[in-house]
């Protein structure tokens, strides 16, 4: 096949709908890199100023402007994998023209090192393989699952696996009956963002639905960037058809047409595997126009990211499908009733969407009662670090943290103690000692100042130092702000600088003054954010101050010598 | 429900007093409007709300963290808090952060009409305290070497306001933002020369500039001149558009121009011309009195009487030989309209001719 030309790129995107990151990433994948004479033809073809194409490309971490680009090897040094050997990976591979990144989300099979369309992963450069990732084992408490139910059958990734047990069977039935009713059965289950929004899901879409103005769309926010964070890439790799059938669903009950999948630059087979399924679900008359012999038409186009983190958050997220730079968007107005085009738009997790289908199929109730108590529903559970059996769990929500430690995941190895463990990936910072008898739903762990969120558990035993963990978390904040508010961009790297260890580090070296200036950092983070990134990242030195106050004080007097 | 019901009872609560609003308005209008200070950094009244700096959060009841108040519509029965303990806590943490990115904060008055706000701002709240030390940000673009714009990045504490200004102001996009977080910088296409850009050199980016990041490398020649910077409001000479400008002068010397931001016809717009084209003013070879060429094929410096007269009696004498078509007339652009009617009332009633345009046309 020859090379494309460049009029052949643009002419191929330039009438699709969100065209510049599928643009751009045609001449990212053919060149290796983004010459000056790509940006040229972006910015001539869809009308955008070229200085702010070049500021905006700069913004992904994953846009190489320059050879080697997208051939150099990149390395996770994500907290994660940083314990289990990243950085030295990454230093073995220099020679190779490596070069570290973010949380890539494969900590419970590290270290994930990228190559243009491939990850392969491993503790050795010379003992890296390119690897399905891992399914998740089966349920070890034995209880009824939602979206991980079917998910270990053979062939579920395919439609014809997909619908040995049951899939599209709740599209066909909604397409039968009224969009309302698709709505009411997700008012009735109870369930909400998996995203860790936690906003209910039958409010947002009966919200859209209820907007007069359009077209409206579906977005599927697969950008899975929070380290600790992999749940929804094992949902897509092996469940897709769930995801396309969630998207679907909420089509047909809000009334939109469009659906867009964004998914995070670090999974390349994920979106080969979800372009497989998109293609399946068209021929097979469950995408497409008339979808079920009926007037519903549906179309999901896959939208992959670049490299940012802040893209998770809906309001970039939104920007950036739109071909803007992608800072957070102010709220309100919501993307419920100003979204995608600044028109009605569903923003929901992955693991929300898969959610959908089979709570349309049995009914919100039998949903509602998979929880513990008066929690509704069941939670996607990454488990990562010093833990005996990583992986994802489905948890019902209300369990105990110490029973999905040690009864389903085994501890940690080589007869440790579990010292600490992160909640919400990193956004919901530490929590330790008597804190680790919280229950995993949002009450019990925020009356622990912590949150659920996405739902990433990093496990740390004894051996390891809080204060390197706690500066390697804010380092990725630092990294990943978007530099939109004041406080986020300054703050973050405020913050990483006072917990670096290297003596002499700014900060002061009192450490009452160096206590007084990161609680106030962490105070107007808190308040003051324009979005969750900011609000979030002090999290990690409050719960860093409150469980090892006497690790901090070494450190502050270490670095003053 | 009608619009113009809502315009005559829409009411609101700052800092317990009843105020009324208009559907359009933000909170800090709102709330400016009645003399709240609030401190901004990153708004500037002519761009869409953009939310960066957070000094200008306020409490909303109801609503758990302080709410951006350039960003936020003003609804009906909304109760707002504009200061407090931990408002003006946030807000002097917030400055103590942003002093600690740049090499100086305080800057030349001259740099431009908004170079100041972070200095006062910092004074304000007393924030000059040296906390927050750390790595700095913005790496100054010292090779631009452009006579008009200053790009001192060391200075910029990344508000944007000069992306924004270029964008929805100017409509040129030369201003953009490269990289992210605390490596943010303002650049042009493939970080090149202003002149290599699409700017325009309107200098509205510096006018806007909070920190003197961007400067007006013009007027801060006058620097180390004796003398106090006065302003005075005047008109933009170069088009009929009538911008308003202030004039800096030091003593009797024209060193520079800022845009009237309450200008009627401007609004703070300007173009390079009414922005930098200043010099002509008192350029040595400036005429200042008429001159007429004598017998000896010289100029010489004559009266208006005498000049007018000898001009008069070229355009006769022109007329006489060729004709009332030999004359034909081109009114400035940068004449009023009073001088601009007047002069096709001169061609047409004078000479008899339609030979009368504008170089406006051009």
């Amino acid at each position: 096949m020859s090379t494309p030309t460049n009029a052949e790129l643009v002419a191929r995107w330039k009438a699709e709908p969100a065209p510049l990151l599928p643009l751009l990433h045609a001449f990212h994948d053919r060149d290796g890199h983004l010459s000056d004479e790509a940006l040229r033809e972006v910015s001539a073809a869809l009308r955008m100023p070229l200085a702010d194409l070049f500021g905006t490309v700069s913004f992904y971490h994953h846009f190489a402007r320059f050879p080697p680009g997208a051939s150099a090897p990149r390395v996770c040094t994500g907290p994660v994998c940083r314990l289990l050997g990243g950085e030295e990976l990454l230093d073995a591979m220099r020679k190779h023209g490596a070069t570290p990144m973010a949380c890539a989300g494969r900590c419970d099979e590290p270290v994930p090192v990228l190559t243009a369309h491939d990850v392969h992963v491993g503790l050795a450069a010379d003992a890296l393989e390119r690897r399905p990732s891992p399914l998740p084992v089966p349920n070890p408490g034995g209880l009824p699952e939602c979206v991980f139910e079917s998910i270990r059958e053979p062939g579920r990734a395919t439609l014809d696996g997909y619908r040995r047990s049951g899939g599209y069977e709740a599209l066909s039935a909604a397409l039968g009956g009224s969009p309302d009713a698709v709505i009411d059965a997700l008012k009735d289950s109870g369930l909400a963002g998996r995203g860790g929004a936690g906003f209910p899901t039958g409010v947002k879409w009966r919200a859209v639905a209820d907007e007069t103005r359009g077209p409206k769309t579906i977005v599927c926010n697969a950008d899975e960037g929070e380290p600790g964070c992999f749940k929804d890439r094992v949902l897509m790799d092996h469940d897709p058809h769930a995801v396309l059938e969630g998207m679907a669903l909420a089509g047909f009950a809000t009334g939109a047409a469009t659906g867009f999948i964004y998914l995070r630059y670090e999974y390349p087979e994920t979106h080969a595997i979800l372009e497989r399924a998109i293609a399946e679900a068209e021929a097979a008359g469950m995408l497409g126009d008339a979808i079920g012999g009926t007037t519903f038409a549906f179309r999901i186009h896959v939208r992959r990211g670049a490299g940012a983190y802040i893209c998770g958050e809906e309001g970039s997220l939104l920007n950036s499908l739109e071909g803007k730079h992608p800072f957070p968007r102010e709220r309100p107005p919501f993307p419920v009733s100003h979204g995608y085009d600044d028109l009605p738009t569903v923003v929901n997790n992955v693991e929300t969407l898969a959610s959908v289908p089979p709570i349309v199929r049995r009914g919100g109730d039998w949903y509602r009662g998979l929880g513990l108590g008066d929690h509704a529903g069941t939670k996607l559970i990454s488990l990562s670090g010093d833990i005996e059996r990583p992986g994802n769990y489905e948890v019902p929500i209300g369990l105990p943290l110490r029973t999905l430690l040690h009864d389903w995941a085994g501890g940690a190895p080589g007869g440790r103690l579990i010292q600490a463990v992160t909640m919400a990936g990193i956004s919901g910072g530490f929590l330790a000692g008597d804190d680790l008898e919280v229950t995993l739903d949002e009450p019990s762990v925020r009356a622990a100042h912590s949150m659920l969120g996405a739902g990433g558990i990093m496990v740390f035993d004894d051996t390891r130092d809080m204060v390197a963990v706690a500066h390697s978390c804010m380092e990725f904040f630092a990294h990943e702000s978007c530099g939109k508010c004041f406080p986020c961009r300054i703050g973050t790297q405020r913050l990483t600088e006072r917990l670096a260890t290297a003596a002499g580090a700014a900060g002061p070296a009192q450490l009452g003054d160096w206590r007084a200036e990161v609680e106030d950092i962490g105070a107007v983070m808190k308040a003051t954010s324009a979005c969750g990134l900011g609000m979030a990242a002090p999290l990690v030195t409050e719960s860093l101050l409150r469980y090892w106050p006497e690790r901090v004080a070494a450190h502050v007097a270490s670095r003053a010598t | 429900m009608s619009v113009i019901e809502d315009r005559t009872t829409a009411e609101l609560q700052i800092d317990g007093e009843t105020v009324v609003f208009s559907p359009v308005e933000t909170l800090l209008a709102v709330a400016r409007r009645h003399r709240r200070e609030v401190p901004t950094l990153c708004y500037d009244p002519r761009l869409d709300p953009f939310g960066g700096c957070r000094l200008c959060v306020v409490e909303l009841e109801g609503v758990r963290n302080p709410v951006a108040s350039c960003a936020r519509a003003a609804e009906p029965g909304m109760v707002v808090r504009t200061h407090g303990e931990a408002l003006d806590k946030h807000r002097k943490t917030l400055l103590e952060m942003v002093c600690s990115e740049n090499r100086q904060i305080d800057v030349e008055p001259l740099s431009g009409y908004a170079s100041q706000e972070l200095a006062e701002l910092a004074d304000r709240y007393q924030a000059r305290t040296g906390r927050f030390q750390g790595r700095q940000s913005g790496k100054s673009k010292q090779d631009d070497d452009n006579p008009f714009i200053l790009r001192d990045y060391d200075q910029c504490i990344s508000c944007y306001r000069c992306v924004r200004v270029c964008a929805e102001q100017e409509g040129d996009y030369a201003i953009s933002v490269k990289n992210r977080g605390f490596d943010t910088q303002i650049t042009v296409e493939f970080d090149g020369l202003l002149k290599d850009s699409s700017c325009t050199f309107c200098g509205q980016c510096v006018q806007t500039c909070p920190t003197g990041a961007l400067a007006d490398r013009k007027a801060l020649r006058a620097v180390d001149l004796p003398g106090e910077v006065v302003k005075t409001r005047t008109i933009c000479t170069y088009c009929g558009v009538g911008c308003s400008v202030d004039a800096l002068t030091k003593g009797d010397k024209l060193v520079g121009i800022q845009p009237a931001m309450d200008g009627p016809a401007n609004q703070g717009a300007l173009c390079i011309k009414g922005q930098y084209a200043f010099d002509f003013v008192q350029h040595e070879d400036r005429l200042s009195t008429p001159l007429m060429r004598g017998d000896d094929g010289e100029l010489h410096p004559a009266s208006w009487d005498d000049a007018l007269d000898r001009a008069a009696q070229g355009f006769l004498d022109a007329r006489d030989k060729h004709g009332r078509h030999s004359v034909y007339a081109v009114a400035s652009g940068r004449a009023p309209h009073e001088a601009a009617y007047t002069t096709q009332r001169f061609i047409r009633a004078g000479f008899w001719t339609n030979h009368i345009d504008n170089c406006s046309r051009a």
